[in-house]
């Protein structure tokens, strides 16, 4: 059974169709890129997933489980996880705090050993991302590089069966990127099952084992990066039609 | 070891004032207001004094609720209201239940507003946010003006109630008439006191929680809190019932002491002056620290006293410190004290580094 399935989801704004009837499936341990211009639907698409949006029409259904238009809170206490493409932080708090909160939250309670406090995790979880000696540093200093990784931990602070990245490489300079494209890798090794909204594609396309073209609100592509980059309509999407 | 790097987090939060730490300095605190009855101040010393304490309750529950969990509310007389009125009620208007009674009832039945106001806001921001919250307690005013005076007293409020330690108490225990009044103010001070540090000792342990740290992320970015799997309904809700508990517990002591003189009334519980006197009293002292409305509390009380003199004049006094501090000191007197302090401090590290590196050479 696949970890998430998308069917026929359509969200409608007005006149603007942001999505149209787009349907995919992830499976458990996969990671899945998510591909398009800008204004195609990605993020829009990740809102009605986690329950920001609710849509007009279609399902998501989550380990089997009908989840579509849940409280968004309700939908991570199911197990999914995500970033934001503008990085969210809570700036009154210093780091470990802002990842201390998805620890409060019942899901984590519930899992967290009892060896283990909520203090401990959220150390554990800066220390993943390479942000623990920024420990006690207010969010609002923080650097925009550093405050996605802080994002990301504080996904995975959630302890999520699937975790939805939207565009986790924007802004980063090339070391940032290269590290976080090697945080990926090692989170793909612990099991972790990924969806990722992402424009820089030469990173995209080494993490994702499948990749998914959204135009104007629509699939138009799915395949394995090298299929989807050699695809006709995703190459004239991308850049125009040949004359 | 984690916990005393937390502790070291939690501290840097806070902001301790002059490298005391802030539990010494509240004990000072604590010591200087029990010891200064030696003084034997006046009567109208203590009575001010008592309405700062009662003030203060009243100004750091609006703080949990305002500068914690970021629910604006303008209208927080009235659950200092509901709380006098309930009060009324149940010890002199229907029943005549005695003060250790009607004061827990009074707060269970302002927690229970607070939860329907709670509710009735869970999903409303800022502006709207605030204006239902300022008309409510004006709603409240109408109706318990227009009610007959056998239900809610009227225009003129509910006359008769009982006070705290009453001068009978103390003539019983050979005092004569004038030195039994003296002793009722001084009995109603300490009283006062304690509560007013019990209490803001529940709020400051409530706002620097875990709790605390969740309200706080519902105050800084609630979509983002969600996103976290926390219920920021159920936290909102709490914020509210928690700060309608104590505000209601402050218009409870108001009623039953030398302040409201045994009546309440709607112009000295529910008006929008009252409203605005946590408000004024938290920007000045520092928002969102909950040491810093109590600072506030002493300063606008007391000033208030001496202001007396120009009348209704002194509204205009403080509207123009409010805008004053929003303006230059938005994070109020306690913060923007500890802040130049620790850049004071920083300036004396580097100082004494630049020092130690001339002294190698």
């Amino acid at each position: 059974m696949p970890l998430l399935e998308v069917e026929n989801l359509t969200k409608r704004f007005g006149g603007l169709t942001a999505v149209n009837g787009v349907s995919f499936e992830v499976n458990e341990g996969e990671i899945v890129g998510l591909i398009g211009p800008n204004g195609a639907g990605k993020t829009t698409l990740f809102h009605l997933i986690t329950g920001i949006l609710k849509p007009d029409s279609g399902t998501v259904k989550f380990k089997g489980e009908d989840v579509t238009g849940l409280d968004p809170y309700k939908i991570v206490n199911k197990g999914i996880a995500r970033t934001f493409q503008v990085v969210r932080p809570f700036r009154h708090l210093p780091t470990i705090a802002n990842v201390m909160v998805p620890c409060l939250s019942p899901r984590v309670k519930k899992k967290i050993e009892w060896l283990k406090s909520p203090e401990r995790k959220a150390l554990d979880m800066l220390e993943e991302v390479g942000l623990s000696d920024l420990m006690l540093e207010p969010a609002a200093n923080v650097s925009h590089g550093d405050l996605k990784r802080l994002e990301i931990a504080r996904a995975l602070a959630a302890e999520p069966d699937l975790l939805l990245l939207d565009e986790p490489f924007g802004g980063l300079n090339p070391i940032e990127t290269d590290f976080l494209i090697k945080s990926i890798q090692r989170f793909y090794l612990d099991g972790y099952t990924m969806v990722i909204v992402e424009h820089k594609l030469y990173a995209l396309m080494k993490l994702a084992k499948r990749v998914i073209v959204l135009h104007y609100g629509e699939k138009i592509a799915e395949g394995s990066p090298k299929e989807v980059s050699k695809n006709k309509k995703v190459i004239e999407v991308y850049m125009g039609k040949v004359a | 070891m984690v916990t005393t790097i937390i502790r070291r987090a939690y501290s840097r939060f806070a902001t301790s004032v002059l490298d005391i730490p802030p539990r010494l300095l509240a004990f000072l605190f604590l010591l200087l207001f029990l010891f200064l009855p030696i003084t034997r101040p006046s009567s109208r010393i203590l009575l001010i004094l008592i309405s700062t304490q009662i003030m203060a309750i009243f100004a750091v529950s609006w703080d949990l609720l305002v500068g914690r969990s970021g629910q604006f509310s303008l209208g927080h007389s009235l659950f200092f209201g509901v709380g006098a009125y309930a009060s009324a009620l149940l010890s002199k208007q229907f029943f005549e239940l005695p003060l250790w009674a009607t004061i827990p009832l009074s707060m269970i039945i302002c927690a229970l507003v607070a939860l329907f106001v709670g509710i009735l806001c869970r999903r409303m921001r800022g502006s709207y946010l605030a204006l239902v919250t300022l008309a409510l307690p004006l709603i409240l005013t109408v109706a318990f003006i227009s009610l007959p005076a056998t239900i809610a007293g009227g225009e003129n409020g509910i006359s008769g109630l009982p006070l705290f330690f009453p001068r009978e108490f103390f003539i019983e225990r050979g005092f004569n008439w004038k030195e039994a009044l003296y002793q009722q103010y001084l009995a109603q001070y300490y009283l006062t006191l304690l509560v007013m540090f019990v209490s803001c000792y529940i709020l400051y342990r409530i706002a620097y929680s875990k709790t605390g740290i969740i309200l706080v992320s519902i105050l800084d970015d609630e979509v983002a809190s969600k996103a976290s799997g926390i219920n920021t309904t159920k936290y909102k809700l709490m914020a509210f019932v928690i700060s309608g508990l104590f505000a209601g517990l402050a218009g409870s002591l108001y009623a039953h002491s030398k302040i409201s003189e045994g009546t309440v009334g709607p112009a000295g519980t529910l008006a929008l002056t009252v409203s605005f006197m946590p408000v004024m009293m938290t920007v000045l002292g520092g928002i969102g620290t909950i040491y810093g409305p109590i600072l506030g509390a002493y300063i606008i009380t007391i000033l208030g006293e001496y202001l007396r003199v120009i009348g209704e004049w002194r509204l205009l006094i403080y509207i123009t410190i409010v805008i004053l501090f929003i303006v230059k000191w938005p994070t109020g007197i306690a913060r923007y004290a500890t802040e130049k302090f620790e850049d004071l401090q920083e300036e004396r590290e580097l100082e004494e580094r630049e020092k130690k590196k001339k002294e190698k050479k």
